[in-house]
């Protein structure tokens, strides 16, 4: 019993896994019941059960319900290497994190609508700033390359960017 | 820069030249005054996208301004085709090649955003590319009739490209036209589709005659019909489903039409400008080269004729896919 | 005689040489950049080729396809982004490799491993492409299903760690690559009406996004580390650890070729077959995924492997195997020749030039490989603070690049956001990529078995080659179960003897 004696006496050895397998356990149900039903459609005729749409996702829907189960079993019962899975570090300042939230909502949000070069520049300014960058001409990169780079897409390979808001 | 430029003056005066240029000069000037974006409503690679790129390089010695190809996939080829029914910007420059899915697509999605006939004006049918009915070399049929009698008593396959395939509808329009038992099979492109007709896995095909051309030739497989309405030039040998006379099969005339569609805002001198370059395009050597190569025929019909076509062509697979069950609801 | 001297006037032509360099480094750039691909490349250099002769205009788009096969590697290498869909397997070691400051070692490895597999597959297609031809004629359907099911024992090989979350990703994976219209009936199926996932889920956002995103994602939680210098400049790779991977090498060369040969299954998917074979010879498997030098070459001569041996179909059946060789089937049509068995009665000396391209374009690959990864191997030199907000904007633009919408841009994202929580709850993701690459296949090539035999599942046993595979699949799930098995016996014992011995 060597591998469990970092959290010896503990009543769950793996919260993580529990908490992993009780959202699939939910979500393999939420599919089975709800999600194959209402959002697969089955022709009326089928000579073959197999032949059906709904045939694997329900299957997969089964077994992943199974999987989830064993996952909270293990979770309960098996505590993860920890030199393993690099789970474990110490983390950074909150802001740091927000910012680089921001950028991605920057490309999520605003893509579209200011263009790939404008929302390039803000999310990367985002990024250097969350780090922070210290150098200042760094930043100068924050524009070299959505410029750069979007003409390199638009012009050479012909992928049409959103270009400017306008 | 110059994209960047240009996509501003198309904004500020509607695709003027240069912003010195009054709003007035600008409308005078001859279309077209800008850059023509060509949309393929399917990604790299396809027949689509082949001629529209060969189509795209003579277009622009013709028309003395670029044209840039632009991939748009998805869903068949309704998502292009939705995205140019919706305007907006340089949409007086916008041209896009509709081929079979964008009928078929009518008649599979019925809630689409768009209407595939009124949405859109019909700038010219660049080729057409007919199909041939095709069986694996040591299939015991050698005629349409043969196959349709035994399609009745027994339970027969057909391959094809995928669901809503020019390739498909065929094979479904001929098993509701002789009422006979046709299982369609899908494969995920004529590539994949090849092997199990030659392999003999499945017992008939409705494929493009230049996917099946050279099999034919070296008597891989065997030609039953070919679907035009007249003979092909490539297999003169082969009937028409017309000629096999029963059946209901004189109904079965199905090509891949391949042509130029714009939105119906498009101005009628781009169209007209649009409509004389391409004849221009089409009588070049280096385009009736390439449409040999492909084993295509040239388009012949343009503007209403084009229309009208594709208004049958609406109904007829609607039909098809409502028979077949293969509507969306 | 008469025929060898017409060979060489057709091959001997600067242009011939012009286009495969000028291809080999357009695809090495191209494929490198996530989200450009090779495919992209090609269809653009289409239009080029229209006015050049018929050899150079192959060899111009066998170039790419090869050099772009190489240059996905090289991000996937060093910023955890794999340029092409088919490097997507040789991040899982050569990612770590280059944190563990030996991005060199890797990217030469990939290098020379891509380069022996092309070469093989060359061979291959020049010797016995007639041969691998008919195979692939008599790989219908039930081979196919049988081949799918072999391939997905793998995911057992693959699941390092946790069995049960490794199947767990499989099935996350298999379920949403089932995402789209249903391939018989047309029907919509977890599309939520939403007309972009009616072609089912993009791949390429999707491996953008899970392996990419997260590591940047991590990088902004966790605290500022300083800066591992990669050295860029560190060694390369010894005689003697070539020499060690060269059986996966070899044998990964012949599971591309096979792959290769048979229409419709892809690089991906031989990288990673490829991958797991080697993964459950090697007398340490425990290694792979933590930078084991001989992944990145089994995965590499995996998918290099399919290069050459995708044209068999093609110049021998006139079949293109995926989109590449088919726009490549377009050039070919454009100069006036269809590839089949009548190109070989009728243009043999070609097809015999194209050959002698072909095996140059390997050379080449090596050289130019060379260069570039002098050049970017400097990339492990920058620092990720630098680095990670100019790959975000790469990988924003290159999913969009895609299809050309947005949709995928949000696509990558999500999948980023799912990549981390994989991360954080040691969900492989590997299993979950073979399970959406090879879902659909799995279930299209079920459904089509059903059609054709007319629901006899006698069809499912109907000749040698099913045979040899159910063999394989039962053989390869069996040696899993033992080797469980063992390990479970052992780790059970070496629990025990502590506790017994005081």
């Amino acid at each position: 019993m060597m591998k469990f004696h970092s959290t010896g006496g503990a009543l769950i050895k793996d919260p993580w896994d529990v908490v992993a397998g009780v959202v699939l356990l939910g979500f393999s149900l939420l599919l089975l019941f709800h999600l194959v039903p209402n959002y697969i459609g089955q022709p009326p005729i089928m000579q073959n059960p197999m032949m059906s749409p709904r045939w694997l996702p329900t299957i997969v829907g089964w077994l992943l319900l199974m999987f989830s189960v064993m996952m909270i079993i293990q979770g309960l019962l098996v505590a993860d290497d920890a030199e393993d899975s690099g789970r474990r570090f110490e983390r950074g300042p909150w802001l740091r994190f927000a910012l680089m939230a921001l950028s991605l909502v920057v490309y999520v949000g605003l893509f579209e609508m200011l263009g790939a070069v404008i929302s390039g520049i803000l999310a990367t300014l985002i990024l250097f700033i969350a780090h922070p960058v210290r150098t200042w001409w760094i930043y100068g990169l924050a524009i070299v390359f959505p410029v750069g780079v979007t003409l390199l897409f638009t012009g050479v390979m012909n992928v049409p960017l959103p270009m400017l808001p306008f | 820069m110059k994209k960047i430029l240009n996509v501003l003056c198309a904004a500020v005066c509607g695709g003027a030249v240069s912003l010195s240029l009054s709003i007035s000069t600008a409308q005078a000037q001859e279309w077209p005054t800008d850059d023509v974006r060509l949309v393929v409503p399917y990604g790299p690679g396809g027949t689509t996208d082949v001629l529209s790129r060969r189509v795209a390089d003579l277009l622009q010695e013709e028309l003395g301004t670029n044209v840039v190809v632009e991939n748009r996939p998805g869903a068949g080829s309704t998502v292009a085709t939705g995205r140019l029914a919706r305007g907006g910007r340089d949409i007086d420059h916008t041209i896009l090649m509709a081929s079979p899915g964008h009928t078929i697509g009518a008649a599979i999605f019925p809630d689409l955003t768009y209407d595939p006939v009124e949405d859109f004006v019909f700038i010219q049918n660049m080729i057409d590319i007919p199909n041939v009915m095709v069986v694996p070399a040591d299939s015991p049929y050698n005629s349409v009739l043969e196959f349709v009698e035994a399609a009745k008593e027994q339970n027969m396959t057909f391959s094809h490209s995928g669901v809503g395939s020019s390739i498909h509808m065929s094979g479904e329009l001929f098993k509701t036209l002789t009422e006979t038992n046709l299982t369609a099979v899908p494969f995920s492109g004529s590539g994949a589709a090849l092997p199990a007709l030659l392999g003999g896995d499945v017992d008939v095909s409705f494929e493009n005659i230049p996917t099946v051309l050279s099999h034919i030739q070296t008597g891989a497989l065997k030609a039953l019909a070919v679907t035009s309405a007249e003979r092909s030039e490539y297999l003169p040998d082969v009937p028409t489903m017309n000629e096999s006379g029963e059946y209901n099969l004189d109904q079965f005339i199905t090509t891949a039409w391949f042509g130029l569609i714009a939105h119906n805002s498009f101005p009628e001198e781009a169209t007209a400008a649009m409509q004389e370059a391409l004849q221009e395009v089409m009588k070049r050597e280096e385009f009736t080269s390439f449409v040999e190569q492909l084993g295509a025929e040239k388009g012949t019909i343009a503007g209403d004729e084009f229309k009208a076509f594709i208004t049958d062509e609406v109904a007829r697979w609607d039909e098809v896919a409502a028979k077949a069950g293969i509507r969306q609801e | 005689m008469e025929n060898i001297t017409e060979v060489l006037q057709l091959f001997l032509a600067t242009e011939n040489f012009v286009a495969i360099a000028v291809g080999v480094v357009v695809g090495v750039t191209v494929g490198s950049i996530p989200g450009l691909t090779a495919t992209m490349a090609v269809a653009l250099a289409l239009p080029f080729t229209f006015s050049m002769q018929p050899v150079a205009a192959i060899l111009l788009l066998v170039g790419i396809y090869k050099g772009g096969m190489y240059g996905g590697s090289i991000t996937a290498i060093l910023i955890r982004t794999p340029g092409s869909p088919a490097s997507a397997c040789t991040l899982l070691d050569g990612y770590p490799m280059a944190q563990q400051g030996e991005a060199k070692k890797a990217l030469k490895m990939a290098l020379y491993s891509s380069v022996v597999a092309d070469f093989i597959s060359n061979i291959a297609l020049i010797f016995f492409a007639a041969y691998l031809a008919k195979i692939a004629l008599n790989f219908g359907a039930p081979e196919f299903f049988w081949l799918i099911c072999f391939s997905l024992t793998i995911i057992i090989s693959l699941a390092s760690g946790s069995m049960v979350k490794g199947l767990i990703a499989a099935l996350l994976g298999i379920l949403l690559s089932l995402v789209g219209l249903d391939s018989v009936f047309g029907s919509q199926r977890l599309t939520f009406g939403n007309y972009n996932l009616m072609d089912s889920i993009s791949f390429i956002p999707l491996l953008i996004g899970l392996f990419a995103i997260p590591e940047i994602i991590e990088f902004y939680r966790k605290k500022v580390v300083p800066h591992l210098r990669a050295k860029a400049s560190g060694a390369g790779v010894s005689f003697s650890e070539f020499k060690g991977s060269l059986k996966s090498i070899v044998r990964g060369s012949l599971i591309g070729v096979i792959i290769g040969a048979i229409p419709g299954t892809g690089a991906t998917a031989a990288a990673f077959i490829s991958y797991g074979d080697a993964k459950r010879r090697s007398p340490h498997p425990e290694r792979f995924g933590k930078g084991e030098l001989e992944g990145v070459a089994a995965s590499e001569a995996g998918n290099n492997g399919v290069a050459g041996a995708t044209l068999i179909p093609l110049l021998s059946l006139g079949i293109p195997g995926d989109v590449i060789t088919a726009i490549i089937l377009g050039a070919f049509m454009v100069h006036g020749l269809t590839p089949g068995p009548i190109l070989f009665q009728e243009n043999l000396p070609l097809i015999y030039a194209i050959f002698l391209g072909i095996m140059l374009s390997s050379v080449i690959l090596l050289f130019v490989g060379s260069a570039a990864i002098r050049y970017f191997s400097l990339i492990a030199d920058i620092p990720k603070s630098i680095l990670f907000p100019i790959v975000l904007m790469f990988c924003v633009y290159g999913s969009y690049a895609v299809n050309n919408d947005t949709f995928d841009v949000w696509l990558m994202l999500a999948f980023g956001v799912l990549g981390y929580v994989f991360n954080r709850t040691g969900i492989p993701a590997a299993p979950f990529l073979i399970g959406f690459i090879l879902g659909p296949m799995f279930e299209d090539n079920l459904r089509r078995s059903l059609l054709i035999g007319s629901n006899d599942l006698s069809i499912f046993v109907r000749g040698p080659i099913t045979w040899f595979f159910i063999a394989l699949t039962v053989g390869s799930i069996l040696l899993a179960t033992y080797r469980f098995i063992t390990s479970w016996h052992k780790a059970k014992q070496s629990a025990g003897k502590p506790g017994a011995g005081t």
